[in-house]
């Protein structure tokens, strides 16, 4: 037993200094190679990505194995795993605590950087900027090694005597599945932002400050874009499922650290199509990008380094200074790049109208920019007012809707009227074409609401502006499936899937964009009308709310393992229907006592049901019933927006036309800089 | 036909202003209960970790909860309220930081800053537009119209611009936007 646990420690520890050598020395055949203008050094660099994608996955592995056979000498497994979790909460355990969570870094940054040295691999002879984009990766790499054989290693030896049993995870990340994949995805869209970090460094370094690095880092980060999108919203999911105060989304710190580099990410999606258009906003492009790398590390340093208090922050340590000081590099080298080739990163052309595409995306820029300032604010704003005379202030929920509110009906707004704007300028004739009947159309919706019965400004925008872009990305598919159909080559029934197939990139997007307005309407519904209750019933007593008829049948008690797992049985019957018992439960672990609600969901609202006070001997149950409409639908939403983003990561097929010309290529780039006339519409 | 689609857009208007103000008026008189809530959401639960009063589940929330309906049940204004609670626990119990001080920071910076933005925005895209306007000449206007009228008479109104990304298919001869 102790000699296996000694070679675990040693066998991982090596993994780790294995992959932090070859990242270092990668960095330093690159930078040679650089130097030298020779590509055998750059070829030698770019092969230790692999030696580092193995480390990470050799150093994880025997962390698994450590989890999975409950090799207590290793302080993470004793401070982590215990006899009694399951499987999957133990194989989970790899991040659910700092040290292990930074294994799963290094291994999803392995794979991206392979992934991104495979491209380059078709690269012939010296390519300067793929191998500058491959160093700065691996100093990435490099540091997050660098942590582990540092503050955070996560082979450490227990102090003392090898425990028997140990505590297990924290208990609220082991009653939900969720868990186990929430994290993984979250980290995926967080760490793919290092490559379009990389390429910009490359971009910025060498010079080619041109549409070349867009093109290279457009399907990484989507990607990256894609997961980010499901894993926080699969953190919402685990919040509601798992939490038990009836919500998915609370402003808290933590949820705030993951949206930041979203909110910068998304906006940069939408801004490099201009770039690849027009040939402008280069240097915010640059700066976007960088911007969301520096906020995944914000957001690390803020999820890991203890500063903060948050219901998903499982972890104190001493890595916030490094954290910190890694964050402060980033940004210094970017904004002293940036600075260096301002010069060079003018911009070609200019917008010729305000009513145009590209106008529309730079405001939908200035508005997620303003949003991320908004969330930034508010999550770090406290901390540096304690730090700075001492004062303890709070920005909580209150103050996000407050000033998010606004920018959201401003961006739901401009997703419904750009997909109509054409490119340079828009007469008023077009402008009215596409844009007078979906307006109509959101303009009856919501009138038609309101007159029912919807009350509420916010949920009554939310539906005009929702229906409003609903109805013009449907106009706008029907006229390209009429236009296709027109031009002869498909029948009706291939026109819709050729449409998409033309430009999957175009019409993902707009999947994603109804995804959105789904997720918004959700949002919008279940924050305006939910309704709670808490009700103190006896044994045999019903309680009704909304409809719904809550009946106690009294308590269960079990034993699982080390918990001690107490649930209320509750009859639920809607308009006298029987729905089914449902079992909220309160679950003492050793350390804690977690509280577990349990979900009715329904198409169109949920009755959520949580154990306030359990009864003492026979006596009343106090018993939290909560509707919440909608929420589903928020779930459907994220599901939307990620099929979408897989739609808009496939190919550009191109369909053969009969007249036999060449097929169109999926260059991404056209050559942007034809100035143009303002302002001459046809009207 | 431009007073037409005058009126037609004056029609969405009225509708979307009839369903906002119809929309705004609450359901029913705001009550106390209301209020309590309102306030219960607004101060933070001083024993959890993010939650407000009104979310949370703990005695102590539970407390601050009965405490906030048997005050307005005396008749105390909210504002006192809340200003009571601020004596006890500190600023930090607001979860919505008041204005005056350092508070006003967080307010302020991100409005000043996307109002500033729009604006320079909307200075520096006149400014270059009226540059170019002069750079261009009479005879380059009439170059462009003429182009603009052969495309147009070519492949319908709007020609590749349509909806923006059918380059590859205005190429072989086919509009993926609009046609009319």
């Amino acid at each position: 037993m102790l000699t296996t646990a000694v070679n675990k420690a040693a066998l991982g520890t090596t993994a780790i200094t294995v992959g932090f050598a070859a990242a270092a020395f990668g960095v330093a055949y690159l930078a040679v190679g650089l130097w030298r203008c020779d590509p055998r050094w750059l070829r030698i660099g770019r092969r230790m990505v692999a030696w580092v994608l193995g480390a990470g996955l050799v150093a994880s592995g025997v962390m698994e194995w450590a989890l999975v056979s409950r090799d207590f000498s290793l302080a993470y497994v004793a401070d982590n795993g215990s006899r009694s979790t399951p499987l999957l909460y133990t194989v989970a355990s790899l991040w659910g605590a700092l040290e292990g969570s930074i294994l799963l870094w290094v291994v999803i940054l392995g794979v991206y950087l392979a992934a991104m040295v495979r491209r380059l691999r078709r690269s012939k002879g010296f390519d300067p900027a793929g191998a500058w984009a491959t160093l700065t990766g691996l100093a990435v790499a490099a540091f997050f090694f660098g942590l582990m054989l540092g503050p955070a290693n996560p082979f450490a030896p227990v102090d003392g005597p090898v425990p028997t049993d140990g505590p297990g995870p924290n208990p609220l990340l082991q009653n939900h599945p969720l868990m186990a994949f929430h994290p993984p995805i979250l980290y995926a869209g967080y760490v793919g932002f290092t490559v379009p970090f990389a390429y910009a460094v490359a971009a910025l370094t060498t010079g080619r400050l041109d549409e070349g690095w867009l093109a290279s880092t457009r399907r990484t980060t989507l990607f990256a874009w894609g997961c980010l999108t499901v894993g926080i919203v699969l953190g919402g999911w685990w919040s509601y499922e798992v939490l038990g105060w009836g919500g998915y989304w609370a402003w808290d710190p933590v949820e705030n650290a993951s949206l930041l580099p979203w909110l910068t990410g998304t906006a940069f999606l939408h801004s490099v199509i201009v770039q690849e258009r027009r040939g402008m906003l280069r240097l915010w492009n640059l700066s976007l990008v960088t911007a969301t790398f520096c906020l995944t590390i914000l957001g690390t340093f803020l999820t890991r380094s203890g500063v903060i208090n948050s219901v998903h922050s499982f972890t104190q340590s001493p890595i916030g200074p490094w954290l910190l000081s890694f964050l402060g590099l980033s940004a210094a080298v970017s904004v002293g790049l940036i600075a260096w080739r301002a010069d060079r990163l003018r911009a070609a052309g200019h917008i010729d109208s305000p009513l145009s595409r590209e106008n529309a995306f730079l405001i939908n820029n200035v508005l997620f920019a303003g949003f991320a300032l908004v969330v930034l604010l508010g999550t770090v704003f406290p901390l540096v007012a304690e730090a700075y005379d001492g004062r303890q202030i709070s920005v909580g929920e209150p103050y996000f809707d407050t000033m998010t509110r606004p920018l959201g009906f401003a961006l739901l707004f401009l997703m419904a009227v750009a997909p109509a704007l054409p490119w340079r300028a828009a007469s008023g004739d077009v402008l009215h074409r596409r844009v007078a009947l979906p307006a109509w159309v959101a303009a009856i919706v919501m009138a038609a609401a309101a007159v029912v019965g919807l009350r509420g400004l916010a949920p009554v925008l939310a539906l005009g502006l929702g229906t409003f872009a609903l109805a013009v990305i449907v106009r706008q598919y029907a006229t390209a499936i009429r236009a296709q159909r027109r031009s002869g080559s498909v029948g009706w029934l291939a026109a819709p899937g050729a449409v998409v197939r033309s430009n999957p990139r175009h019409y993902g997007g707009l999947v994603v964009h109804v995804g959105v307005v789904i997720f918004a309407l959700a949002f919008a519904m279940s924050s305006a009308f939910s309704t709670d209750r808490e009700v103190s019933l006896d044994e045999g007593e019903s309680a009704r709310l909304a409809g719904y008829r809550v009946t106690y049948q009294g308590v269960a008690s079990s034993q699982e393992g080390d918990r001690d797992v107490t649930s209320a049985r509750l009859l639920v019957e809607r308009d006298g229907r029987r729905l089914g018992v449902y079992e909220p439960a309160v679950t003492r672990y050793p350390t804690q006592t977690v509280g577990t609600p349990s979900v009715h969901t329904g198409l169109w609202e949920d009755l959520y049901l949580t154990v306030v006070r359990l009864p003492d001997g026979d006596g009343p149950a106090t018993i939290g019933v909560r509707v919440n409409p909608m929420v589903l639908w928020l779930w459907v939403g994220a599901g939307i927006m990620a099929a979408g983003t897989a739609l808009a990561l496939l190919p550009r097929r191109t369909i053969r036309s009969r007249s036999g010309d060449t097929p169109a290529q999926s260059a991404p780039v056209e050559a942007p800089h034809v100035p143009a006339v303002a302002g001459e519409g046809s009207s | 036909m431009t007073l037409r689609r005058w009126l037609s857009w004056a029609g969405v208007a009225t509708l979307v202003a009839v369903a906002v103000l119809t929309g705004m008026r609450p359901a029913g008189p705001s009550g106390d209960d209301d209020r309590a809530v309102a306030i219960a959401e607004s101060l933070r639960c001083p024993v959890c970790q993010g939650l407000s009063v009104a979310d949370s589940d703990s005695e102590t929330a539970r407390a601050i909860r009965s405490d906030i309906v048997r005050r307005i049940a005396e008749g105390q204004a909210d504002g006192d309220i809340r200003q009571a609670y601020v004596e006890r626990y500190g600023e930090w119990i607001l979860l919505r930081p008041r204005g005056g001080g350092l508070g006003t920071v967080v307010w302020l910076v991100p409005v000043a800053a996307v109002l500033l933005a729009g604006t320079a925005i909307a200075v520096v895209g006149r400014r270059r537009r009226r540059l170019w306007r002069l750079l261009a000449t009479e005879q380059d206007r009439n170059v462009v119209a003429a182009a603009r009228r052969s495309r147009r008479s070519g492949d319908g109104p709007n020609g590749r611009g349509a909806t923006g990304h059918d380059r590859a298919s205005s190429r072989t001869g086919r509009v993926g936007g609009e046609v009319r």
